[in-house]
């Protein structure tokens, strides 16, 4: 069965460039969503097995989404998605329960070498 | 208006939203320097593009107090025709913990404040063009930093009037850090005729 | 950038533009040891590539502050970031002379740089270079203008008989102090003061009799004002002077060393039949003045009052 996936960015740009990294061999069925507000709707939905999450949003960001998703316990993997390669965005998120970390521009090789480092697109 | 004679500079939302993203992305690259060398954290916000029409170039420091008193630096770049300055503006309450985080010995004149808006300006500034430079395939190069002025207001730093453009492409960033009081506004701003080419590159992004 | 179109023999002729091109080439490694060294470099130092190169910058060049060109330069290694100096930072990094005897003006060379980054093929930044640009003729005529603007400055607030200030300067300064006034506990003083019956003079002696009358107690003012004092030409022979941070008691002897000065001026080579009295009136400042003018108008009643007991005598506004 399909892994249904969710990209979660403000920038309509930046879901595109998503969904164009995605592996084509992968299974999966796309949705977005435009904030942290939208994203969390789709996840309770069950559209968001797998997350792909920026953190600059706007009405809710990606840190409150991800603290959202830790305090309800949803069943969501999360990928954060970002430009902001601080050193200390990394840790903050991987401390909310983030699972990786891809850097901003998305670099198709690297999110499929992460992709598959976790066992996120085998375990799908 | 008269704008037969002028090339017609528009942006449609799928345009806007796409240089956003290339500033979100160019920033947090500026921010990433600007975060090692400081070892603080830099707040992102979400960058703001807008077209201006010259007389509003005051307004397009928003976030900006009327009646604090401001440092500025400003500094051309141009690569593949397409040109335009950056303008870094500093709130003057900024240097006392700037000057702590990078460890300036000695009294904070002015020569060193100086000093700390040139160190500063020179990281944001050249990480963020080149970082919008590098997702487009442009190479920017850099003028030297002109100092705009010390201890100004906003009204003294950009004067009215005498521009030779109408109405043009603008994206401001306004930088804090975390736990300390620094915050520093980046303005960049495209000469008229370089907004129809980049709106060309963007287009093949888009497509 | 496009460097398989470079050609072993247009290596040459890249050299040549290297060797040629008006602004400085200086290549450094991690260590701040020179690697290249072009023709500008060894023109104004005198130094030539084959001196300079291995050498190490601050060995070479003392002058340059190693910690503040470091923490210029160590970003750019780290952090692959170009950065830049100013001459208004640094009026130079390299001590050159001034090579043009007959319209340079400057004693140095300024400069501004930039340093950037110079990638290996492996893409890590072993090496930056050094581009030194000559900026002196920008440093001179902002040297100039500045000169201009301050002589213009200077002239905009100054009385061109007396060398005093001007009325409409004073009165503004007067309207600050005022309102400076109103927030502190130092309350100022103002004086205003007249030489007695000076028409009379003008009118038996002629006009530059009156003038180096005025003069002559201008220069004699300008030798007794401390630094703080402001004091201008207010209006003919009247002569308003706004003593920041003084008390009716010290504004007092300040009065009293202005109406001896006088006597000073009878002694300097008036003309024969001119003599000098002067007339004072004191304002202290008053919380319940309206404006800068009320307190102005008071020190005019004390002088007009003490016009009016006869001249030659100081008068102190009572409020």
């Amino acid at each position: 069965m399909a892994t249904n996936i969710l990209i979660c960015d403000d920038s309509s740009f930046a879901r595109k460039q998503m969904a164009r990294a995605i592996p084509p061999e992968w299974d999966v069925e796309v949705h977005f969503a435009a904030d942290g507000i939208e994203g969390l709707e789709a996840i309770r939905a069950g559209k968001g097995e797998v997350v792909f999450l920026d953190l600059t949003m706007p009405n809710l960001d990606g840190y409150g989404v991800l603290e959202t998703i830790r305090r309800d316990d949803l069943p969501a993997m999360v990928i954060v998605v970002s430009g902001d390669i601080q050193p200390d965005a990394q840790e903050r998120v991987k401390a909310l329960g983030a699972m990786a970390f891809i850097k901003k521009p998305i670099d198709a090789d690297k999110a499929r070498a992460i992709l598959s480092e976790y066992g996120i697109m085998a375990g799908g | 208006m008269n704008t037969q004679t002028q090339p017609v500079v528009d942006l449609n939302e799928d345009q806007r939203d796409c240089y956003q993203e290339l500033t979100n992305v160019a920033m947090g690259q500026a921010a990433d320097r600007l975060a090692r060398l400081l070892d603080a954290y830099v707040v992102l916000p979400i960058p703001k593009v807008n077209l201006i029409e010259a007389n509003d170039l005051r307004m397009a420091i928003q976030e900006v107090e009327d009646e604090s008193a401001m440092s500025a630096v400003c500094q051309g770049f141009i690569g593949s025709g397409i040109a335009g300055e950056a303008l870094l503006l500093f709130n003057d309450t900024s240097f006392h913990d700037l000057s702590t985080l990078m460890n300036y010995p000695g009294e904070l004149d002015r020569f060193a404040e100086m000093e700390l808006l040139m160190d500063v300006s020179s990281l944001l500034i050249g990480a963020c063009i080149q970082g919008i430079g590098e997702q487009l395939e442009i190479h920017f190069n850099q003028g030297h930093p002109v100092i705009l002025g010390q201890h100004c207001k906003v009204e003294d730093l950009l004067k009215p009037g005498n521009h030779q453009w109408t109405k043009t492409l603008a994206i401001e960033i306004h930088y804090t850090l975390e736990h300390v009081n620094i915050d520093c506004d980046l303005l960049l701003l495209f000469t008229e005729d370089s907004v129809i080419k980049l709106n060309d590159k963007i287009n093949y992004l888009l497509d | 950038m496009s460097d398989a179109n470079i050609e072993l023999g247009d290596i040459h002729w890249l050299m040549d533009i290297l060797q040629n091109i008006d602004v400085g080439l200086v290549v450094l490694d991690r260590q701040y040891d020179i690697q290249l060294w072009n023709g500008f470099m060894e023109s104004h130092s005198g130094l030539s590539p084959q001196v300079a190169r291995g050498e190490n910058l601050f060995s070479l060049f003392p002058e340059i502050p190693q910690d503040w060109f470091t923490k210029k330069a160590e970003p750019v290694f780290e952090l692959k970031t170009r950065t830049f100096t100013i001459w208004e930072q640094r009026p130079y990094l390299f001590r050159f002379k001034n090579y043009r005897p007959i319209t340079g003006r400057a004693s140095v060379m300024y400069q501004n740089t930039s340093i950037i980054p110079l990638q290996s093929i492996d893409r890590q930044v072993n090496h930056i270079c050094l581009i030194v640009y000559d900026v002196t003729d920008i440093a001179v005529s902002r040297a100039d203008a500045e000169t201009a603007l301050q002589s213009l400055t200077e002239r905009n607030r100054t009385d061109l008989l007396t060398g005093l200030l001007n009325r409409p300067y004073w009165l503004q300064e007067a309207t600050r102090e005022y309102a400076r006034c109103q927030r502190s506990v130092h309350p100022s003083t103002l004086v205003l003061f007249e030489i007695d019956d000076f028409r009379q003079i003008n009118v038996l002696h002629g006009h530059p009799a009156g003038d180096h009358l005025l003069k002559t107690l201008a220069d004699g003012l300008l030798q007794t004002l401390r630094r703080t004092d402001q004091v201008c030409r207010y209006d003919g022979e009247t002569f308003a002077a706004l003593l920041v941070d003084t008390d009716e008691e010290e504004a007092g002897v300040f009065a009293q060393r202005i109406h001896e000065l006088s006597s000073v001026v009878n002694q300097s080579g008036l003309p024969a039949g001119v003599s000098c009295t002067l007339s004072l009136g004191i304002a202290r400042f008053q919380q319940d003045f309206s404006d800068s003018a009320a307190w102005i108008q008071a020190a005019e009643t004390a002088l007009m009052q003490a016009r009016q007991e006869g001249g030659n005598r100081i008068c102190i506004h009572q409020p």
